[in-house]
């Protein structure tokens, strides 16, 4: 299993791919986070405002920003799985390891382990902006306790959403296909869910549900207990995985 | 595919010949478990290539050139060469063995076709293989790249001493590299032999084409011995059945004038063409079943 693993970030590491993907999600995570300190306690027009430096409310919300930039570790997993297929080494891929659910393994395992320092290269972005912009707007948050605590939750959602890309790229196999169809649910799907009061209760049993109970719930709708969001998480995963996994054992490669 | 069944000897090139549609590619990749068969199986030296421990050191596929365009050929082999377990050292000694030597840092997506072909061969090699099984490999090959790959192909044969099973649909293509044939044509098997064989009926198949002012009166000296005789105008004729050794001996006993005398033997090409000529077909076969026997060795 490990030279399968290592063969996988031979793949992942022979292309700029990662680069690309790790950047989007620092400047993301970044830009967010001196977005969110820049204009923390000014009143929103018509609507509810961000909360002031120095509450527990902002370090909460700009310590789970980081979370946002999951969409280019899903899209990591994604591209991670689909090149197989748009690029058809499939083929030599099951030819050197017919037993294919081992492939699909390796692959789950070596992008959860390649997510936990992209995880943390993004988490440190997050972090220096924070300190340095609030800093200089007064009042640098400290990195204890509930912060760390929001952090860990975070970084818990990027490894995880690399993985749920990994399985969501073995269902879906076109990558194009795989990667707009996961950008619609997150940005129009949960969305829509969450706003229409009727079947918002639905909203906490969906991935971005469990994403808001672990990190801010600013704004939200009802959600679940911190613990059992990162049980629900952790279970999308290992679902994506898993389907993924069986699937790519079954269908035929042409 | 539909009960088709075959065996491929050691220590020889092996064509599997059919026309577009035949079903070639379908069986090459039920035999290496990329499809599923619903009945029937292949198996190399006994064992099905899903059951084989090292699979890749036993058999080597290329089935199509698939790389991804941004990796360098080297480290496109070296991928593979961790996937199985074997020293990264093995991507350039393939590198060099397919003439790829110096084209091992650049991008794969600015291979040439036939460059592309011989990276694909080169990853069929990384496990040094005794078993070889390659789908259209003179494809898109120029004509320098398929001299050198029917060289290759015999060395690795002749000389190695490895299973070589190479499909095409162009018998010409091949002709000159196999020592034996599996014609398939829609789905099924329509002849199996050496290429000698193969000849060896071919010849009794070829005609002879003779110009001779007294073109009916040749034709009344060649009556009998199971010849067929077309006279298609006055001064030509068609013999079928006989050679031109024959036909020279009787047009001089009767003291016929001849100004040409030719074997027609469109040969191989010809008896290829007669056997699966009517089973072309583009639509996919429907799943059947295959009974293939893989190469042995």
């Amino acid at each position: 299993m490990s030279a399968l693993v290592r063969s996988e970030w031979t793949k992942l590491f022979t292309t700029k791919t990662w680069l690309g993907l790790l950047l989007g999600a620092c400047l993301l995570a970044g830009g967010f986070a001196a977005l969110f300190t820049g204009l923390a306690g000014q009143d929103g027009e018509g609507g509810p405002g961000l909360p002031e430096i120095g509450s527990a409310q902002y370090e909460e919300l700009v310590f789970s920003v980081a979370a946002n930039a999951s969409v280019f570790l899903l899209i990591l997993g994604i591209i991670g799985m689909t090149q197989e297929y748009r690029h058809r080494t499939a083929t030599p891929t099951f030819l050197t390891t017919p037993r294919r659910g081992r492939v699909i393994t390796a692959k789950v395992l070596a992008y959860a382990l390649v997510a936990v320092p992209m995880a943390l290269v993004v988490l440190a972005v997050t972090v220096v902006v924070v300190l340095v912009y609030a800093g200089a707007r007064g009042d640098a948050p400290s990195l204890a306790g509930d912060n760390l605590q929001t952090l860990a939750a975070s970084g818990l959602v990027l490894v995880v959403f690399t993985v749920i890309g990994v399985g969501v790229g073995a269902l879906v196999r076109n990558q194009v296909g795989a990667i707009v169809g996961a950008l619609v649910y997150l940005n129009v799907i949960e969305p829509i869910v969450a706003s229409i009061g009727a079947i918002s209760g639905a909203y906490k049993w969906l991935p971005g549900g469990a994403v808001q109970a672990i990190t801010s719930d600013f704004e939200a709708p009802d959600l679940l207990e911190p613990w059992q969001g990162a049980v629900l998480l952790l279970a999308y995963g290992l679902v994506a995985a898993l389907v993924g996994t069986w699937l790519a054992a079954r269908r035929d490669v042409v | 595919m539909d009960d088709l069944s075959f065996t491929v000897e050691p220590g020889s090139v092996t064509g599997f010949l059919g026309p577009n549609g035949a079903g070639k590619t379908t069986t090459l990749r039920m035999a290496l478990g990329l499809l599923v068969a619903d009945r029937g199986g292949a198996t190399f030296n006994g064992r099905s290539y899903r059951d084989l421990t090292e699979p890749t050191r036993t058999v080597g596929a290329v089935l199509e050139t698939a790389f991804h365009p941004a990796r360098s050929g080297r480290n496109h082999l070296r991928v593979y060469c961790r996937a199985a377990g074997f020293p990264i050292s093995r991507a350039d000694e393939v590198l060099h063995q397919v003439g790829l030597g110096d084209a091992g840092d650049r991008r794969a997506g600015g291979y040439s076709l036939g460059m592309r072909q011989r990276l694909a061969l080169a990853t069929a090699l990384l496990g040094d293989p005794a078993v070889l099984v390659l789908d259209e490999p003179a494809n898109g090959l120029d004509p320098e790249g398929i001299q050198w790959l029917r060289g290759f192909l015999r060395h690795l044969a002749h000389v190695e001493g490895r299973t070589v099973l190479v499909s095409s649909h162009l018998l010409a293509e091949v002709e000159q590299t196999v020592d034996r044939v599996v014609i398939v044509g829609a789905g099924r098997l329509v002849r199996e032999g050496s290429i000698a064989e193969l000849r060896a009926g071919a010849e009794g198949a070829g005609s002879v084409v003779v110009r001779s002012p007294e073109a009916a009166r040749l034709a009344q000296h060649l009556q009998g011995d199971g010849r067929r005789i077309d006279l298609e105008d006055p001064t030509r004729l068609t013999v079928t059945g006989a050679t031109t050794d024959q036909v020279g001996a009787a047009a001089f006993a009767a003291g016929v004038e001849l100004h040409e005398l030719a074997s027609h033997s469109s040969g191989l090409e010809q008896i290829y063409f007669q056997l699966t000529s009517g089973t072309e077909q583009y639509a996919a076969a429907p799943a059947g079943s295959a009974t293939t026997q893989g190469g042995t060795r």
